[in-house]
């Protein structure tokens, strides 16, 4: 059933969906720093107030997923930072997160070498995303 | 358990196109994200490591890198210790690597093994191979400057 983007219940199946891929505990093996998305507000698109979502990964598994305040996602080691509607599409497999960090579509703040050489582990926190059933809110 | 914020990291940022450490500069009033994120992954990469400073300031060249699947591209123009990064291919290039998003990551996550020589006989190494192979990744002036090749490719390299 699908589930209210950037919401306490999308934040556990996101979590769930991280943790049951064994690219991803392969990949991420050695990471052990946090990461913020910070999902800026689009009241336009029925996003009205930027959310954060604050991601505790710790070698290869996601301890904790929880969606908080934006600042409570821009305290964390990375943060990584984009509009509601560019999340949807790193989302919905429409943007390459790789490619749109590249292209400045997505903010990066953090320690770059970094977060270059878990590379595979951030293509995989993507497919993983995309795998939870959203119910976006531009669309109801 | 890790807490957020507690800075033990060394943060060095993209959107911080500060000159911190006087290394890189950038060629353009407004660099492009991807400009920034290579000049800030090389002068983090030499700032912590003194081989690749070593590398770093033995380099003259002018280097050009093109995302072939988001159609930008950067110059890098490596002058002894300093390096300049322009957006967009400019001309007299020493080299110049085209390839898609994907494969520009893979080169900056190549190994570096005995005698400061990239690895290719690994995954990542041979994905790399393969994409020069069907020409997917292509390198303009390859066969006449492998050791500048070399050389950019260990300053690149987070590993």
């Amino acid at each position: 059933m699908p589930v209210e983007f950037a919401s306490d219940d999308w934040a556990k199946q996101f979590k769930d969906e991280v943790n049951k891929s064994n690219v991803y505990k392969s990949a991420a093996k050695g990471w052990k720093w946090t990461v913020g998305l910070v999902v800026e507000a689009e009241p336009d698109k029925n996003f009205p107030e930027a959310r954060g979502v604050v991601m505790d990964l710790f070698d290869g598994e996601a301890r904790d997923i929880k969606v908080g305040s934006a600042a409570d996602a821009q305290k964390c080691d990375f943060v990584i930072t984009a509009p509601y509607s560019r999340w949807k599409q790193v989302a919905t497999k429409e943007l390459d997160a790789t490619k749109g960090m590249l292209q400045g579509k997505l903010k990066l703040k953090g320690d770059l070498p970094t977060i270059v050489r878990y590379t595979k582990a951030s293509q995989e926190m993507t497919e993983c995303t995309s795998r939870v059933p959203v119910e976006w809110p531009d669309e109801r | 358990m890790h807490i957020p914020g507690t800075g033990r990291m060394a943060r060095r940022t993209v959107d911080a196109l500060a000159d911190e450490a006087g290394l890189v500069k950038y060629g353009s009033n407004e660099p492009s994200a991807f400009a920034g994120m290579l000049g800030g992954l090389i002068e983090a990469n030499v700032v912590a490591n003194p081989d690749k400073r070593k590398d770093f300031d033995a380099l003259a060249a002018r280097v050009g890198i093109w995302v072939t699947d988001i159609d930008e591209g950067v110059t890098l123009a490596f002058d002894g210790g300093r390096l300049t990064v322009y957006n967009g291919l400019e001309p007299n290039l020493t080299l110049t690597i085209r390839a898609d998003a994907d494969t520009v990551m893979s080169l900056s996550n190549l190994k570096i093994g005995l005698l400061g020589m990239p690895v290719y006989y690994d995954g990542v190494g041979r994905g790399v191979a393969l994409q020069l192979m069907r020409g997917k990744l292509r390198i303009d002036g390859l066969l006449t400057n492998i050791a500048t090749l070399n050389r950019v490719t260990r300053v690149f390299s987070v590993q």
